[in-house]
């Protein structure tokens, strides 16, 4: 393979700089993309038969080369570590769907609220493709045309093992939020679920957070309740017993967004949740002090 | 005597208390508290000792609550602390300055912990009632830890940034907080730093973070351990980590939990982890809940088609539903609500349902619609729903709503199965045992509707898993059928032990398959038996053996042919009588025909060392023929060998508890024809050495008496039960599983129902509140209750014996003035001993455990508090009245009044209206027998104590009239305290032997005693054999 000698020949295969705390694969082993529209994202990289360059920029998403990525809308920037000191900047494309195409979208989502709520609860169904393409638009690139890729790095083919790291990520990204490919053509979730809604669209992604209750002042008053407390509900407690598969709702919320920690996320909380619910158990129980 | 309570105060829980004004020790001032009754930080830190946590007076603060407050004096927490004023203005908030001890986290949960349940920590630490509430919160944050209810976060405060466990209400749990802070008493969060503010915290706040620092405390504790004492604050800014991930997961998991960085980077972390919990954000700030409702096929629907409606459920108000087909595209009034809540309710309910679509394919279906309301399911979609789907969607949050047939299993109908048994003849009852073989066979049935093998096999090809009865739906199993029919064909009948018999009737056997199993069906003596045990009734009368000197009330005799019937069959039984209605005749007319029937062998009483002497009198009464060994003291008898020698002479043994365990070498030497446990709660704890003894004795039959309501203490009942009937409530780990959580953890009324069906047959407990029972009593009761004195008591009585011996020789015989002031001045001090040595000392020492009437009268109350009666307590002395209060307040940590001569008369007034009229007035009070024992009306009492004596009958009486007097509707008890051996049962007996003479020269008080010739005076103070406890 001429290409791959040439590829040799002048870029000797050069021992990337370690990077602490870089954006880290999900994924140890295989392939990327575990659900089918993570894989379709990676079937469109891979149709673009760049050779070895593909198993680098997977060994590049696994050890942790991506330094930071950008999810915008119509475009992705990211920054990976290369060999070199500074890092290279890497730049993916994609076209956006016209507004007249997000009108027939939204329209046949409020439809079948199905898609709407599978997606909410972090899944895209198989048969959302088929609502695309009677709207006439696909969520992932179908042609060249449909992307431009960029990367500083010295490497002549593009995409390079740069832009695959970037892409291998990306894919996992989208495994755990469907949204974002919605954001890449060009509206946010927010924007999304208003407009399917009819809700006014919330400022800023993530405005509220759930501790913003509106306090009304209570006075404190020299009644009977100011020493003694009011009678408390017999089902104040609920059903206690340990749930049979630990760390439910963790797992309900799914991956963490750009996980960059050494240790996945779900394997050091699973352990906390089986020894906090038999300690939380005793406790109440009043079987032993913890 | 401390009164303990817990607050907030910027974010930390504090440490404070009440004590009475006479109670305070002068001390160094830690803090200058200005509150008249604030506890002093010493005081504070040795009464958490008594929880087990060491806390320092010298880290006590200064600290100002807002006490309500009026004239301006500030109103005390209870009674027990300082008089309430009674004043119809309304008491005004003011702030006083008190001495308060921070608490650790650690502390705080320990603490609480320990204070769990409980009303009082020791003797004289009592718990305010705001305590009592922040262990109801702990119990809940160990609910929802154990539910696996929180989950990681970022929290930041003041530019700082702490990685966090957090609650999650969701679901079930979703508006608690609300109930929570609804409830809380306010002087939670009364405490603050500044004395001009009253503090402004809204109870949610105070609780959302006591019950935040509770998880994160709770979550780090059961993965860290124990947490160091102190947390090294910069410590993790050295530690050099990969990312901020890394930091995140590492400050999870360590006591120090600050994430330090940059703000940019930190405020990116903050908002990643927000995202993450976004879908759970919205959840839980919906005020809504989605909810299904599983609704059956309209009689005129053809189709026969299930609906599952889809609702929505406000989370404050129980009662509001909003269909959810109205809320995709709200009309105006409907839209009103969402607005008032605030809420993006399509979000919540699109999440929401896609959240659930995987758990059934009809939910997944209703999706493909536009504004989905509901999904229809066929027959065995409604099937799948009532027997999975329904109990998914409970446990992933949501609510659900199941037809009433299906829900409530007490009106289920379902496929039971009941044994049918007959009885064999037989010639003589006489042979009948419970080893007896009875034939049986089973039976299968639907509801009250009894059903053929033939039906049930038509039933079961339909393949249908609902179907409809006589206009009633009914679940039809066909598995579970089948296997019964297998049954059914295998062993439909056979012989069974009559034991086996009783155990499938109380429900203690195993059955047939997964079938609901409905009981025993019996004819003939095995029908007889079971409807006895069952219902208690119909056991044919016994009447008391001739020998017996005293007469069995009809109630009594029932309580003794009861006792015999259980014997005849091998069943122990516990007598659990209202005290007062004289378990001990009863028992001692059951030993008497025992010992007339089963060959003259001795039955063991085992009793609290403080009611030995009165058994021994009530044997000498009832049974004189009876031969009576008092196992006790230092001399008696310790060699096997000579023991069961010296036992075959005897009817009856009395020992006391303590010896149980002591001696159990001797007692389990002997093989009793029974045991008896009186006072039975001492073995409540089954896993005690005295349990285990108690347990270990060989005996034909056991009894167990007791008088409180032990068919209601769980935790204590299995050990009763195990003693009285081994192996009846299974092992006690099958117990605890079985019963004790159930009941007492999840509130199970039906595991109670169960329990109580199993327990019922054995336990025979009658109130004077029972109609059956109230009409063969006498409308006053009056017993003497014998008691031994301490051996400080002891000693203290035979120096001033000694003393006045020599006096009176130095005097001779002689009519003088003198005299007589020697002679009642120490039959004063004699009966000032006999009450409490801390009386005659006059010390102001320590009480508890000091006198042995002191002793008896606390058991005897706490009998009386647990059933929730009224006492009176009459002295004559107002300093014994002073100590006994005291002591009541450190044991019970209720108010006891005490109304003496130096209480004015407005203040007497309030009193007996108090115990009169009040709902939650106190339950004791203390009465001097000079100012009280005339014209008071206190007929709310129906127990009257005589703590000492006025040895004129007349005058107790009058006294006992405060109760026993018109408007009175129960029962009168009156007790009258008599030290054994001493001065007190010399007096008392010549009394009771002529009571002619006695009338007369006794209406002059006690003067006539001054006249007795010295040589009888010396007899009659003397302290005798017995007297003092060994």
């Amino acid at each position: 393979m001429p290409r791959y000698y040439y590829d040799d020949y002048y870029f000797p295969p050069s021992r990337p700089r370690t990077v602490k705390g870089g954006i880290k694969a999900q994924s140890r082993r295989g392939s990327f993309g575990t659900t089918w529209w993570g894989r379709n994202w990676i079937d469109t990289l891979e149709s673009f038969s760049i050779g070895a360059r593909l198993g680098r920029g997977k060994a590049y998403a696994r050890s942790g080369q991506v330094m930071s990525i950008h999810v915008g809308k119509g475009k992705v920037t990211s920054d990976v570590q290369g060999s070199r000191v500074r890092p290279y900047k890497v730049k993916i494309q994609l076209k956006t769907f016209r507004p007249s195409e997000w009108k027939k979208l939204v329209k046949s989502l409020r439809e079948q609220p199905f898609h709407a709520a599978r997606l909410l609860a972090g899944e895209m169904s198989p048969d959302f493709e088929e609502v695309l393409e009677d709207v006439g638009v696909s969520l992932f690139p179908k042609r060249v045309n449909d992307l431009k890729t960029e990367c500083s790095c010295p490497d002549w083919s593009n995409p390079c093992k740069h832009i695959a790291a970037v892409y291998y990520l990306l894919a996992e990204e989208f495994d755990r939020d469907p949204f974002l490919l919605f954001k890449l053509r060009g509206m946010t979730r927010a924007e999304l679920l208003a407009a399917i809604t009819d809700a006014p669209l919330e400022v800023g992604e993530d405005a509220k957070h759930d501790d913003e209750v509106v306090h009304v002042p209570v006075p404190i008053t020299s009644d009977a309740q100011f020493w003694e407390e009011g009678a408390v509900p017999d089902d104040l407690y609920g059903d206690v017993r340990i749930p049979p598969a630990p760390a439910a709702l963790p797992k309900r919320l799914g991956k963490f967004p750009f996980w960059r920690a050494e240790e996945a996320l779900s394997d050091v909380v699973e352990p906390i949740y089986k020894k906090a619910s038999v300690c939380g158990l005793r406790l109440f129980r009043g079987e032993e002090r913890p | 005597m401390i009164l303990l309570h817990v607050g907030v105060c910027d974010g930390r829980l504090f440490l404070w208390g009440e004590v009475p004004p006479e109670d305070q020790v002068i001390s160094e001032p830690d803090v200058l508290p200005d509150l008249p009754y604030a506890a002093k930080a010493n005081e504070l830190a040795s009464a958490a000792a008594e929880a087990g946590i060491r806390l320092y007076a010298k880290k006590a603060r200064a600290l100002h609550i807002w006490l309500p407050t009026q004239d301006g004096v500030a109103l005390p927490s209870s009674p027990l602390i300082a008089e309430i004023p009674r004043d119809d203005n309304k008491p005004t908030l003011t702030s006083w300055r008190i001495s308060a001890i921070p608490l650790s986290v650690k502390d705080a949960v320990h603490f609480l912990g320990a204070c769990n349940g409980k009303e009082m920590l020791a003797s004289g630490v009592i718990l305010g009632s705001d305590i009592s509430f922040l262990t109801k919160v702990l119990r809940f944050t160990g609910a929802l830890v154990a539910r696996e209810q929180f989950l990681p976060g970022l929290l930041e405060q003041d530019g700082d940034f702490q990685a966090v466990w957090e609650p999650v209400f969701s679901g079930n749990d979703a508006g608690k907080l609300a109930v929570l802070a609804d409830v809380m008493p306010h002087v939670c969060r009364a405490l603050t730093q500044n004395a001009e503010l009253v503090p402004e915290k809204t109870p949610t706040k105070v609780i959302s973070w006591i019950m935040e620092t509770f998880v994160d405390y709770l979550v780090r504790l059961s993965w860290l351990g124990k947490p160091p004492t102190r947390v090294r604050a910069r410590s993790a800014g050295k530690k050099s980590f990969g990312s901020m991930h890394d930091q995140w997961i590492h400050a999870l998991r360590a006591w120090n939990a600050t994430v330090s960085g940059d703000s940019k980077s930190l405020e990116f972390l903050s908002g990643q982890v927000k995202a993450w919990r976004r879908s759970i954000s919205i959840s839980i700030r919906t005020p809504f809940r989605l909810s299904f409702r599983l609704e059956e096929p309209a009689d005129d629907d053809a189709s026969g088609q299930w609906y599952v409606r889809y609702l929505l459920n406000a989370a404050d108000d129980p009662s509001l539903f909003i269909e959810v087909a109205d809320a995709w595209d709200p009309d105006k009034q409907t839209k009103a609500i969402f607005l008032k809540y605030g809420a993006n309710v399509q979000e919540y309910l699109l999440t929401s349902l896609g959240h659930v679509s995987g758990l059934h394919p009809i939910l997944e279906d209703s999706l493909k619609q536009p504004r989905p309301g509901g999904a229809r399911l066929n027959t065995e979609g409604a099937d799948t729903f009532l027997k999975e789907t329904a109990w998914l969607l409970q446990q992933t949050g949501y609510s659900v709503q199941l037809p009433a047939w299906w829900s409530a299993s007490g009106t289920r109908k379902r496929l039971s199965v009941r044994a049918k048994v007959a009885s064999p003849k037989m010639q003589s009852k006489g042979g009948l045992s419970l080893e007896t073989l009875v034939d049986f066979d089973w039976q299968l049935a639907l509801g009250e509707e009894h059903l053929s093998l033939q039906e049930m096999e038509t039933l079961t090809r339909m393949k249908m898993p609902l179907v409809k009865i006589r206009g009633q739906w009914v679940q039809f199993d066909a598995k579970a059928i089948q296997e019964a029919i297998d049954f059914w064909k295998k062993k439909g009948t056979g012989a069974i032990t009559a034991r086996d018999v009783v155990h499938m009737a109380l429900g203690t056997a195993q059955t047939p398959g997964e079938l609901f199993f409905e009981g025993v069906q019996a004819t003939g003596w095995v029908g007889d038996l079971l409807h006895t045990l069952e219902h208690g009734a119909d056991i044919e009368e016994i009447p008391a053996s001739d020998k017996f000197s005293g007469t069995l009330r009809p109630y009594q005799s029932r309580g003794l042919a009861w006792l015999s019937f259980l014997q005849r069959w091998g069943f122990g039984a516990c007598l659990a009588d209202d005290m007062g209605l004289g378990k001990t005749p009863q028992t001692l007319a059951f030993i008497q025909r025992s010992w007339e029937a089963n060959g003259r062998r001795p039955v063991l009483v085992v009793c609290p060392t403080s009611v030995m002497g009165n058994w021994q009198k009530e044997a000498a009464r009832f049974t004189p023929n009876l031969p009576v060994l008092l196992h006790h003291g230092p001399r008696r008898v310790k060699q096997p060998e000579l023991f069961r020698e010296q036992t075959n002479q005897q009817a009856i043994v009395i020992t006391g508890f303590p010896l149980l365990y002591r001696d159990s070498e001797v007692l389990h030497q002997v093989e009793w024809a029974a045991v008896i446990l009186d006072e039975a709660q001492n073995i409540k704890n089954p896993g005690t050495k005295q349990a285990k003894a108690a347990r270990a004795l060989k005996a034909d039959y056991r009894i167990a008496l007791t008088g409180t309501p032990v068919e209601n203490n769980v935790g204590e009942l299995w050990s009763i039960m195990e003693f009285i009937n081994p192996g009846f409530l299974y092992t006690q780990a099958e117990f605890k599983r079985r019963f004790f959580v159930p009941i007492q953890v999840e509130h199970s009324t039906e595991a109670a129902q169960r329990l109580k069906q199993i327990t019922r047959p054995f336990i025979l407990r009658r109130l004077k509140t029972d109609h059956t029972i109230i009409d063969d009593l006498p409308e006053k009761q009056e017993t003497n209750l014998f008691t031994q004195l301490t051996k400080e008591q002891g000693s203290l009585y035979r120096a001033i014996v000694k003393e006045t011996s020599t006096a009176l020789t130095d005097t001779g015989d002689a009519d003088g003035i003198e005299r007589k002031g020697l002679i009642l001045a120490t039959l004063t001090k004699l009966k000032q001993v006999c009450n409490h040595p801390a009386q005659f000392l006059h010390d102001g020492s320590a009480i508890a455990g000091r006198s042995g009437k002191l002793n008896r009268l606390t058991e005897m109350l706490q009998e009386v508090y647990e059933v929730g009666d009224r006492v009176l307590i009459f002295t004559q002395f107002t300093e014994m009245g002073r100590i006994i209060q005291r002591h009541l307040h450190e044991t019970f940590g209720r108010e006891a009044l005490f109304l003496h001569g130096g209480v004015p008369k407005k203040q007497r007034d309030r009193m007996v209206e108090r115990f009169q009229q009040d709902e939650d007035g106190p339950l004791f009070f203390l009465l001097s027998l000079k100012a009280a024992g005339t014209g008071l009306n206190l007929t709310r009492a129906n127990h009257v104590f005589h703590y000492d004596r006025w040895w004129n009958p007349a005058v107790e009486n009058q006294a006992t009239d405060r109760a026993f007097r018109i408007g009175q509707t129960k029962h009168v008890q009156v007790y009258k305290f008599v030290c054994s051996g001493t001065v007190e049962e010399h007096i008392n007996n010549m009394i009771e032997e002529k009571q002619e003479v006695a009338d007369s020269i006794v209406s002059t008080g006690e003067k006539w005693i001054t006249e007795l010739s010295t040589r009888d005076l010396k007899k009659i103070l003397r302290l005798q054999k017995g007297a003092v406890q060994s």
